[in-house]
């Protein structure tokens, strides 16, 4: 067993570490001729003959050529024939799809298996060909031919944008992204060196940093978007910030060719790689060269960078604070102290009790060192020689919380599991998340590992065995009775989980009877739904999708048969559901009245149909239209005999609009709109007071109203005498009350009072009140012997002579009692 | 670089501001939910940094620098067809530049909506989200949905979509607060929100297993009650007498916001001088409007709203004397501690003396709305009708409405109630209140009238049984001696009705056949192992809709009876499918300072309503039918 530090670089104050994980199981690549794009976190390489270089023809050489898919450590997964264009560059997503980008402006994401999909990046691309591609996790920008940049930034809704013009007519020196999540304003942002300077280029504008430093002709964004590497052609490294504030540091490689790559390892040092050597720099300008025999691919990684070359794969990382603790030679931190104790325990020295005495105090955090440094360990004997030290140390404190140790123990296992060379998926303590890591063993066909690993860690296996059943369908060749018996077989001991995904599948894969089959086992309404649709069984969708409640999918449902069916069809599905029907008729009201129109119509629903056909009328502004229109809506009430009433109204209105129209003929002030009463209303008020009546006998008003509106209208002109007349004309029915009311809030009181001792006896006190008669309230309440109105009269009178008049009422009556 | 990003919004209030005060003293701890709104508003807002403006989403192009928007709005036609117009207006506008628009529905996505989308041509040029925002907390023991269409929507077009949310957002309480032991209802579609809760449980076990057998029932809530606004449609149709419901029924408040008068409001927002009086010396524009929050973070308000409005004067007299007092207690204050703690006290003097400006500027204009004659022919009327007191009366004083040409609204509201109560109107009567409308307001109310006949609001009466008495004086609806100052009825927030849905609210929880019985039987049983509807089983059947009684239980099989926590009082959620008054809202507090610290009540509601809201939205209105020429 090498020491620990044997692989230990130091760079001024701190150390380096350059670590074998494979050796690579490929046999003679040479990575030169090849263009290579690999996925972050331990993820695949994909390889495609780089056109650009020359290669010897060899016999065993397919013409066609081929993207080859290689695990971290060289195994083959999956060869892509390619028979497409050019292409321009590859990348991956975040969640492991390649993507290759053709010169035609033609992008295509493959998975892991080879399966794609496909988008375009619109017409400038295709028209001017893209000559340069930078991709990241969830988007891409392209360089056109002519100097034009093209954004998409979600591929699941891939829409290609195009960002400002940078203005510059010749290709940029070098360039790169920064991703939307490291940019103030989050959007993707693009720096083009270009001159001297770099423009930096978003969808609004272009603005140039003005630098003086340039050409640059390599740059580089951190891992965490804050610093951004720059090689100059004169061969200088600069770091500055990303917002172009800070120079951090600067130094000479005394190289004028630009390296072949330029990355970040983890985010304080930055290495390049020339033709087979690798130079590292430090934020001091220390630096650290190593060399190799053949080409080989740096591949940044949050925490360090993978080295992948012809024969090994290799993980260059800056050595961790707590492991630097432990293994430091001369170090005296307490894990270190620990981690020697432990050592000497072994030996069975007793420099072991020691050791541990020394460092009592700090013990629970050096066991929590221990722990740590465990999990930052490649090599599993050091993994365990690190938890046995915690362990040791564990047995000397007296409460200590052992969650820490059980959790790394659980994590070295699942992490140890997946760098096996098998599945070479090389992960770091720092890169694990244990959900993405399910979704890409899933992605890889690795189900029983997936399993174990969710078992393991008591997550839920649901999304595995769904995977796993599709994709047995999908390659199965057995009968659909026998493929549906193993996969209910294999899934029955999970109660709840969901089918629908995997009878889609089998429908995909047109084995409609086994998909039916499967969707009888979907527990959820809602979810055998779209399943359902494109089954072509609508009726039994548009069944389930009521039974889940969720309106809105009924909706989907309806929109979608709307579409497909024929008329007549559509409306023969949702005649008997009455939810249906009454989800699609408040859909037309506010979207299409023409449909709803058809589906009254074929429904037999006169009054509804008249209705809106009535509604309608309103609309029209050409009288005759309009008067056409409820024409047509009083022929539907007229079928109907429960609504002879509605219909002879309707027919009303008709008369009432052709008296109107005649009235703004006579009198030129507009009528049609209002109702009968408002009619009447304003006639008199524009003293047609004959005409009034006239249209009052017209439609046979009742007296009440009639007298009514005369009075109000009648005061609303101010035209007392006509309000005199009224009333004398004959016996009121509606009584003076409303006279005097109506003058009261009019403020006439003079007016008011000539019509209150033509009111009830008991009510007269108290009109007489309302006008400040407080005389005549006063004898009326008198003859009325109301005593009660007397006394608030009293209170309210602010004449003292009165008030004693009225105390005099008073005691009179209350005598009298 | 500038990222200048507007937001539109429509329809989506946010969550309210948090109150010190716990109003309806409910142990229930809202802010969880009140932190998860506002958490996932930030999200949406986040996907482009900082929000330079805000517009209202509304009709007619949309003007502004900025070119990143972002539309937050209820996933709904109109609003769609709003955004398309802003979008095909930028588009066909040669200056202007390129714009990205988000659009965030409140509380989710439909395919309704992106169908319109589709149609207007927009879709590709949205980026479309979700916030999820159901159950808005308006107060401590008020969450509402806040979807103002519900009551038409659900009984007039029976699209059922608010009872899908309606069951989301209990789920939602649930996955917070725990299952629900007992959930009783009555009304069809409170059964049809049961069930739909139930089947939910039951997917939710395919959804996440671990956490449907996790949960547990709640500790804190042992009974969900949901009432179904077509079971009492006579309660929001009365004119609500607390002071609260007056100002909803005189100003309107919406998202618990009174817009008035701004020289109102200035009352609020005038510098205090120290010792002055009540009145306001405004300068404001006169019918300039102002929007005045109205919630439990006014310590006044929280006393006064849910009291008749009839003791409100007297009260704020009060108050207004002591804040005097409180003021003069600085000539007392001689020594320099003295004087250091009336400066102290004197920071919360000057918030109390706003408010107390606030309300009794409030009081005076509801005052003067009150004192009408207008107002209390009409109350009379009603509060005869309500009661069954039959006379001539009141058919005659709605005619003379009508004829008066009152707002239709009123007439309605009037004319409903007396349909309702009377299982309809006499055939002779029937007619001629239908031409007397159709005459006076308009022959496009043929719609209004068959809108208002659909929902059992105004019909032909078919039977002289009238169910609406015998319910009445089985549940004691009326109470002829009421109390304002010191009730001891939920039946004082209408001055002598009791609303009939809180009384069956009353039903479950008190023991007792009426109002004044309940409440002194066995105070605080748990409803989880109570008797639920029975005793009254005879009114229920007579009123529509089914009755049900529904028990939860953990996987183990037993439903245990939630233990109470030392001291803590039982929760009941009270839910009314369909909206409430704000008089309800009272009522049912009302309730809980009856159970004397045993039970609290959380009302959850999809929407405030009140008459006015209610037959509004029924009237059928044809814009510009009265303009043309």
């Amino acid at each position: 067993m090498s020491p620990p530090t044997a692989d230990w670089i130091q760079l001024h104050d701190r150390f380096y570490r350059k670590q074998e994980i494979y050796t690579m199981l490929w046999k003679q690549v040479d990575l030169s001729k090849f263009m290579v794009a690999a996925a972050p976190f331990g993820g695949p390489l994909a390889l495609v003959r780089d056109d650009r270089k020359v290669l010897l023809l060899q016999k065993q050489q397919a013409v066609r050529p081929s993207i080859y898919l290689y695990t971290s450590s060289g195994k083959l997964m999956e060869p892509i024939q390619w028979d497409k264009g050019r292409i321009v560059g590859m990348g991956w997503t975040d969640n492991e799809q390649l993507l290759c980008v053709l010169e035609d402006g033609t992008v295509r994401m493959y998975n892991i298996l080879g399966e794609y999909t496909q988008f375009s990046l619109g017409k400038e691309a295709k028209d001017n060909r893209v000559i340069e591609v930078q991709i990241w996790g969830s988007g891409l920008v392209a360089l056109t031919g002519s100097f034009q940049l093209i954004a998409v930034t979600n591929f699941d809704e891939p829409r290609p944008l195009s960002l400002a013009d940078p203005g510059i007519n010749e290709p940029p020196h070098s360039w790169t992204i920064i991703p939307p999540k490291y940019t103030l304003s989050r959007h993707v942002e693009v720096l083009l060196a270009f001159n001297t300077t770099i423009l930096i280029v978003d969808a609004t504008e272009a603005r140039d940093e003005l630098l003086q430093q340039g050409p640059f002709t390599k740059m580089s964004v951190s891992p965490d978007g804050k610093f951004l590497a720059l090689f100059t052609s004169n061969g200088k490294l600069l770091v500055v910030s990303t917002d172009f504030q800070k120079n951090l540091s600067e130094f000479s490689t005394g190289s004028q060719v630009p390296p072949q790559q330029l990355v970040w390892c983890g985010t304080d040092s930055v290495v390049l790689y020339w033709d087979k050597i690798v130079l590292m720099v430090g934020p001091y300008g220390d630096w650290i060269k190593y060399t190799y025999d053949d080409a080989i691919f740096l591949i940044p990684e949050i925490d360090g960078v993978r080295v992948i070359s012809s024969e090994k794969c290799e993980f260059l990382q800056k050595v961790p604070d707590v492991t630097e603790n432990i293994f430091k030679i001369g170090s005296t931190a307490p894990a270190a102290m620990l981690y020697d104790a432990f050592d000497h325990f072994e030996k069975k020295s007793p420099k072991a009790d020691e050791n541990i005495r020394s460092i009592r105090l700090e013990l629970s955090d050096a066991v929590e060192a221990c722990i740590e440094a465990a999990g930052h360990e490649i090599s599993h004997q050091y993994q365990r020689s690190l938890l046995k030290a915690a362990s040791f140390g564990k047995c000397f404190l007296e409460i200590h919380n052992a969650d820490s140790f059980v959790e790394m123990c659980k994590i070295l296992r699942v992490l140890n599991a997946v760098r096996y060379y098998e599945i070479g998926i090389p992960l770091t303590y720092a890169q694990l998340s244990p959900e993405a890591l399910i979704d890409r063993l899933i992605s890889r066909h690795q189900y029983l590992l997936a399993i174990r690993i969710c078992e393991y860690l008591k997550m839920r296996t649901d999304r595995i065995l769904i995977h796993w059943a599709c994709s047995k369908i999908k390659k199965s060749n057995d009968d659909e009775d026998t493929i549906c018996r193993m996969v209910v077989e294999k899934l029955a001991n999970k109660p709840g989980l969901s089918y629908s995904e995997i009878a889609m599948t089998a429908h995909k894969a047109g084995q409609s009877k086994l998909a039916t089959m499967l969707l009888d086992y979907e527990p959820r309404a809602g979810d055998q739904v779209p399943l359902l649709m494109s089954m072509q069984e609508d009726e039994l969708a548009l069944v389930k999708a009521i039974e889940s409640g969720d309106t809105d999918l009924v909706y989907h449902v309806l929109l979608h048969l709307k579409r497909k069916l024929p008329l007549g069809e559509f409306f023969r599905i949702i005649n008997n559901k009455p939810l249906a029907c009454n989800l699609l008729e408040s859909y037309c009201k506010q979207q299409d009245p023409e449909l709803l129109k058809d589906f009254y119509y074929q429904d037999d629903r006169r009054i509804d149909s008249g209705n809106l056909t009535l509604m309608e009328s309103f609309q029209q502004t050409d009288i005759t239209e309009r008067i056409n229109k409820i024409k047509a809506a009083l022929r539907l009430y007229q079928d109907d005999k429960e609504h002879v009433f509605e219909a002879k109204a309707i027919e009303e209105s008709i008369r009432l609009l052709q008296i109107q129209v005649q009235l703004e003929k006579d009198y030129s002030h507009p009528f049609t709109g209002l109702s009968i009463s408002s009619t009447v209303y304003k006639l008199i008020t524009i003293n047609q007071g004959n005409r009034a009546t006239k249209v009052r006998g017209d439609f046979k008003m009742p007296d009440k109203r009639f007298w009514w509106i005369k009075l109000r209208a009648l005061v609303e002109i101010r035209d007392w005498d006509g309000v005199a007349t009224l009333a004398k004309s004959k016996k009121s029915p509606i009584g003076y009350g409303p006279f005097v009311e109506e003058c009261v809030k009019a403020m006439q009181f003079r007016e008011a009072a000539k019509y209150i001792l033509r009111c009830d006896a008991h009510l007269r006190a108290g009109l007489f009140l309302k006008i400040e008669a407080y005389q005549e309230a006063g004898e009326q309440a008198y003859l009325q012997k109301d005593l009660d109105t007397l006394r608030e009269i009293r209170d309210k009178c602010p004449n003292a002579m009165l008030q004693g008049q009225i105390d005099g009422y008073i005691t009179q009556l209350a005598s009298s009692h | 670089m500038s990222s200048s990003t507007a937001a539109a919004v429509a329809a989506a209030s946010s969550p309210a501001q948090p109150t010190g005060a716990h109003l309806g003293h409910t142990s229930l701890n809202i802010d969880s939910l009140r932190d998860l709104a506002r958490k996932e508003l930030v999200n949406v807002l986040d996907s482009d940094h900082g929000v330079e403006k805000i517009y209202h989403l509304q009709p007619g192009p949309l003007e502004t620098d900025c070119k990143n928007l972002i539309y937050i709005c209820r996933p709904q036609v109109n609003y769609m067809k709003y955004i398309a117009e802003h979008i095909r207006t930028h588009t066909n506008d040669p200056r202007g530049g390129s714009y990205t628009y988000s659009l965030f529905f409140v509380p989710r996505r439909t395919a309704l909506c992106e169908k319109v989308l589709e149609d207007e041509g927009v879709f590709g040029e949205i980026t479309k989200g979700e916030y999820h925002l159901d159950l808005i907390p308006l107060e401590d023991d008020v969450l509402s949905l806040e979807w103002d269409s519900t009551f038409k929507e659900l009984y007039l077009d029976q699209d059922t979509t608010s009872i899908y949310y309606a069951a989301k957002s209990l789920m939602r309480l649930q996955g917070i607060y725990g299952l629900f032991p007992r959930i009783l209802g009555k009304g069809d579609y409170s059964k049809a929100l049961c069930d739909m809760m139930l089947r939910m449980r039951r997917e939710m076990a395919v959804d996440d297993l671990d956490a449907s057998q996790t949960m547990q029932l709640s500790q804190s809530i042992d009974s969900l009650i949901i009432i179904d606004r077509s079971v009492d449609m006579v309660t929001p149709l009365c004119t609500q007498l607390t002071y609260e419901g007056l100002i909803d029924e005189i100003f309107h408040i919406k998202n618990s916001f009174v817009e008035v008068d701004a020289s109102l409001a200035n009352a609020t927002s005038a510098p205090s001088g120290a010792g002055s009086g009540g009145a306001s010396t405004s300068t404001a524009v006169p019918g300039k409007k102002k929007k005045v929050p109205l919630n439990g973070g006014d310590k006044l308000f929280g006393e006064l709203r849910d009291l008749n409005f009839a003791v409100v004067g007297g009260l704020l007299n009060k108050v207004a004397k002591r804040i005097n007092a409180d003021y003069e207690e600085r000539h007392n204050a001689k020594t320099v501690p003295q004087i250091r703690q009336f400066i102290v006290k004197m920071g919360g003097l000057a918030a109390e003396h706003q408010s107390l400006r606030l309300h009794t500027a409030l009081a005076e204009e509801i005052m003067n709305y009150t004192m009408t004659d207008d107002f209390n022919k009409i109350l009379e009327v009603q509060q005869n009708i309500v009661a069954g007191i039959a006379t001539n009366k009141e058919p005659e004083y709605i005619e003379e409405m009508i004829n008066k040409q009152a707002p239709l609204g009123q007439v309605l509201r009037l004319l409903c109630l007396y349909s309702l109560v009377n299982s309809g109107l006499k055939p002779k009567q029937f007619e001629f209140f239908k031409k007397e409308i159709l005459e006076t307001y308009g022959f496009e109310h043929i719609q209004t009238l068959e809108n208002l006949r659909r929902l059992g609001m105004l019909t032909k009466q078919v039977t002289t049984k009238n169910t609406y008495g015998l319910v009445r004086r089985s549940l004691s609806l009326i109470v002829d001696e009421v109390n304002e100052h010191a009730p001891n009825d939920i039946s004082y927030v209408y001055s002598g009705y009791a609303p009939l849905s809180v009384r069956l609210v009353q039903c479950v929880v008190q023991r007792g056949k009426d109002g004044k019985q309940a409440g002194s039987g066995s105070k605080g049983s748990s409803i989880a192992g109570g008797s639920g509807w029975k005793g009254f089983e005879d009114v229920l059947r007579m009123l529509p809709g089914r009755t049900f009684d529904e028990t939860q239980r953990v996987d183990d099989g037993q439903p245990r009876s939630s233990k109470r926590l030392n001291g803590q009082p039982r929760i009941s959620l009270v839910f009314f499918l369909g909206g409430c008054t704000f008089t309800e809202i009272s009522a049912t507090r009302f309730l809980a300072s009856q159970e004397g610290g045993q039970r609290d009540f959380v009302i959850c509601t999809t929407q405030i309503l009140n008459g006015n809201t209610l037959t509004d939205s029924l009237i059928q209105k044809v814009p510009g039918l009265h303009t043309t020429s």
